[in-house]
């Protein structure tokens, strides 16, 4: 198990013990896993995916921001997150990241393609 | 003989000055409850950066690899001063003692043959430095209703990157009302071009010693992580701010609670000395009256 510590600037969002978590990094998608070499990563807009025996147990879309993966801890220092499960995809527009994000298009198109069909289901 | 009409007058108007003034510490004491808590929510965040920001330095061994923004200019002309006031009054020497200790510094770094710009946060800096003949690059106010902080310390961010790419400043620093205790604020400066990393130094051998592998490279990474680290050491400033703003409120209106408790005490006493004179005078008009009869 790894601690996934997920934070914004304002506070903490959650910690926890996982199995593993599924990063949208700067050059590519990673698995946070226990004894991962220490690692530091920028990440791109995209899902990030708390699994566990192969099945995603939780879903969230990040719009950006820093990882730091240490033995048993991953630190996701993220600008913003918002639980998949909590947008509606019909109408994702009403959602809290769309609004935040406006003016921001590649965010906002891989937004759409998360909410639509997440990489990870 | 005082009258008696503008005693009561008078003591009336002071008891409504204690009920405004009582209220205004309870409401200050419950927003410096929640801004102390959004302060100390927001460390977390802070710190795992600034510890992220001094390892990659770290791990850079030469230090003219780093990006100017991070390191600052070798011949400084020009520094900028960020000063955080508060947007109300009624917060005894909250915002006097910050633009004091402003005064000194900008004559310090003037003395030092640098010239100096203003930013201003809050109503009160910019109303105080528009009498001034200081050079206001950009003044920023309203930040406490509808938790505008984050957005603020995001507008000011990128002025500072603007006009330091533009070359219109070499050096930035940042003055706030740092929260010390309920009782006591401290205006502190933090240096933020040229990066100062004292707050890190607890933190920095280990930063210096865990080798982490870094993805995109450290250029590309640093490019990310500067203009982020602005972004929460303003914040941080912002908040300690607000919060040190409630506490000089909190204590203020407590002493003028107090101070209207002690004057109405004196108002009554002269109120009911001049009553019973009042009294005492007419019964010997009556009495004096009677005896002539």
């Amino acid at each position: 198990m790894i601690n996934l510590k997920v934070v914004s600037p304002q506070k903490v969002i959650f910690e926890k013990e996982v199995e593993m978590a599924v990063l949208p990094g700067a050059e590519g998608d990673f698995a946070a896993m226990p004894n991962h070499s220490p690692f530091i990563s920028s990440l791109r807009p995209g899902q990030m995916a708390i699994m566990s025996s192969n099945k995603v147990d939780e879903s969230f879309f990040v719009s950006g921001g820093l990882v730091m993966l240490k033995e048993k801890v991953c630190e996701v220092l993220v600008d913003q997150i918002e639980p998949l499960s909590d947008i509606n995809s019909s109408n994702y527009q009403q959602s809290k990241t769309y609004q935040e994000l406006e003016g921001n298009e590649t965010a906002l198109g891989t937004f759409e393609q998360v909410v639509n069909n997440p990489p990870y289901k | 003989m005082p009258n008696l009409k503008e005693l009561k007058n008078r003591i009336s108007s002071v008891k409504s000055t204690r009920k405004i003034t009582s209220a205004m510490k309870m409401v200050a004491a419950s927003k410096l409850r929640r801004a102390q808590e959004l302060a100390e929510s927001s460390r977390v965040y802070a710190d795992s950066l600034s510890f992220i920001l001094s390892s990659l330095a770290g791990n850079t061994k030469n230090s003219s690899d780093l990006p100017e923004i991070l390191t600052g200019r070798e011949n400084s002309k020009i520094s900028l001063l960020i000063i955080n006031s508060s947007d109300r009054g009624l917060c005894g020497g909250f915002n006097s003692n910050l633009f004091r200790n402003a005064k000194k510094w900008i004559s310090d770094q003037q003395g030092q043959g640098k010239s100096v710009k203003i930013m201003t946060v809050g109503k009160k800096a910019s109303s105080f430095y528009k009498k001034t003949d200081l050079d206001i690059v950009a003044s920023f106010e309203d930040l406490n209703s509808n938790d505008r902080q984050l957005q603020v310390s995001e507008e000011i961010k990128n002025k500072i990157m603007e006009l330091f790419e533009s070359n219109e400043i070499d050096e930035v620093s940042i003055l706030f009302n740092k929260f010390v205790s309920a009782i006591s604020q401290e205006p502190t400066y933090q240096s933020l071009i040229p990066l100062s990393n004292e707050e890190t130094s607890e933190d920095e051998s280990e930063a210096n010693n865990a080798i982490f592998e870094f993805e995109p490279d450290k250029n590309e990474l640093l490019e990310y992580l500067v203009p982020r680290n602005f972004l929460t050491q303003i914040y941080r400033s912002v908040l300690e701010s607000s919060a040190s703003e409630h506490a000089a409120r909190m204590t203020s209106m407590d002493n003028a609670t107090r101070n209207a408790g002690d004057m109405i005490d004196r108002l009554t006493l002269t109120y009911n000395r001049t009553r019973q004179a009042f009294i005492t005078k007419e019964l010997i008009e009556i009495i004096s009256g009677a005896e002539a009869v």
